[in-house]
């Protein structure tokens, strides 16, 4: 229950910063997308279920306040929660390539799926320039902006949870030992 | 160890029960514009109030830093605009015995002065959304008179409509989103266009004018205003100033970029017109 109420919270707190802060920092035009990067990092660190409820929660901020149609941003944010959290074997809490490229991977699925939803059902066609202008862009500052914020997580997460301070090498030991 | 004492369902279901609900919010969203307020009436009330906080600092430390900035501009700024003060004091001049023609040939046509002047109500942007499209919150809502479709501008240009309104904030879509679509009409010309928004062109500052007729004789620069056959916008409001003219392949008509008036990169107070565009006459005759 705990770490519901602390994901909801996140959640509230990073697209506030999102809407207000991260609009006045933009680089070339394009913003870094926090919360799939919060949905990510939380599935990849608590699992599917608290994956999906992150990205339930993010999902619903945005299509609430910005769009015109309700559900589809929920829809994607859940369906990357819930595959970040199939990842969950893989966190560990020194390794900080495999949150980076999930999170690469989590926002170029979401503007790649939202691309599709809504610009080219409507004609809108050139992709590769979408692809440049915005996915790319967005998926790089989100990545330079995530780590940070996904360095806190992991903060936060060791301080609740000590006993599951687990690095890769130690996982390595673990599993030798068990084979012998 | 705490006891689980938790029903656990396999996340499976949970995910697929998320996606049926999700669908019917779409489909409802769609066919059903207004039953989704109390949704949005709810997360609103939660995040707006945190957003005007953090906004109100934000301002007070851009204005800080700007301070220290832009001392060295503004004198440099003085040199230059003491200089334009002295042309404009000479083209004040000779506009206002223009004027003075202006007022008389006016009375003679029985030209009324009605668009001019609508009633505006000033508002701070507080948030705005991410990179695929233009719309933004402002901290104006129906408690200060604000109802849905009013324009909003910026300047002296057209920034947007208001989509959506609750007691104390109000979403405007701005006319540079990729979905919007403004009637417009050439202010020289009044030949009419339509000005749809442009995510590609939006980074070079422009969006797209499209179906000018083919025999309009229109120049880059000319200024296109919102045309009075719009059942949304009101009559006369600049939107901003075409270029790129071109033909397009049909011969029929022609299409444009538009520079928009109101400047978009730095959107933080706007001016809301709180008078809507009576469309009924219009939808009378539709009907």
């Amino acid at each position: 229950m705990r770490r519901y109420i602390y994901l909801l919270l996140l959640n509230i707190i990073c697209f506030v910063l999102q809407a207000t802060v991260f609009r006045h920092l933009h680089l070339g035009g394009v913003a870094p997308n926090i919360l799939i990067m919060v949905t990510a990092a939380s599935g990849l660190m608590y699992g599917r279920t608290l994956g999906m409820f992150s990205g339930v929660v993010g999902g619903l901020l945005v299509d609430a306040m910005f769009n015109s149609v309700i559900g589809l941003t929920i829809l994607i944010y859940a369906f990357i929660g819930y595959i970040n959290g199939m990842l969950n074997k893989l966190y560990f809490k020194d390794k900080l390539y495999i949150p980076a490229i999930t999170i690469v991977l989590s926002d170029l699925a979401y503007g790649l799926l939202y691309y599709v939803c809504r610009f080219m059902l409507r004609g809108r066609m050139d992709f590769l320039f979408y692809l440049l202008h915005v996915m790319i862009p967005e998926a790089i500052y989100t990545l330079i902006v995530g780590l940070l914020i996904y360095m806190v997580m992991r903060r936060i997460k060791e301080y609740f949870n000590p006993e599951e301070r687990v690095s890769l090498e130690e996982h390595i030991e673990m599993d030798r030992e068990k084979i012998i | 160890m705490r006891k689980r004492t938790k029903i656990t369902m396999d996340p499976k279901y949970i995910l697929m029960t998320i996606a049926i609900v999700c669908v019917a919010l779409i489909i409802i969203s769609f066919r059903f514009q207004d039953k989704m307020t109390p949704i949005r009436a709810a997360v609103g009330s939660v995040v707006t109030p945190m957003q005007r906080g953090i906004n109100k600092i934000g301002l007070v430390v851009a204005d800080g830093m700007d301070y220290a900035t832009t001392v060295k501009k503004l004198a440099k700024e003085n040199d230059s605009l003491k200089q334009q003060v002295d042309e404009l004091s000479a083209q004040n001049r000779l506009l206002q015995q223009d004027k003075y023609d202006l007022d008389n040939f006016r009375k003679l046509y029985d030209l009324d002065e009605k668009y001019s002047d609508y009633p505006k109500v000033a508002a701070h942007v507080i948030s705005s959304d991410g990179n695929w499209f233009n719309s933004f919150v402002i901290d104006k809502g129906s408690n200060d008179g604000l109802k849905v479709n009013m324009n909003v501008l910026a300047g002296d240009g057209l920034v947007g409509i208001v989509t959506e309104v609750n007691k104390s904030y109000a979403r405007v879509r701005s006319i540079i989103d990729d979905e919007s679509s403004v009637t417009g009409s050439f202010l020289k010309t009044s030949d009419m266009c339509f000005v749809n928004g442009n995510l590609k062109l939006i980074n070079k500052g422009m969006i797209d004018i499209s179906g000018i007729p083919a025999d309009a004789k229109i120049k880059d620069g000319y200024e296109v205003v919102t045309s009075p056959v719009s059942d949304k916008y009101l009559p006369g409001i600049l939107i901003g100033y075409a270029r790129d003219i071109k033909t397009d392949s049909s011969n029929i008509t022609q299409s444009a970029h538009l520079t928009p008036a109101a400047d978009f990169s730095g959107l933080d107070m706007v001016l809301v017109i709180t008078e809507v565009k009576d469309s009924g006459d219009l939808e009378d005759i539709l009907n």
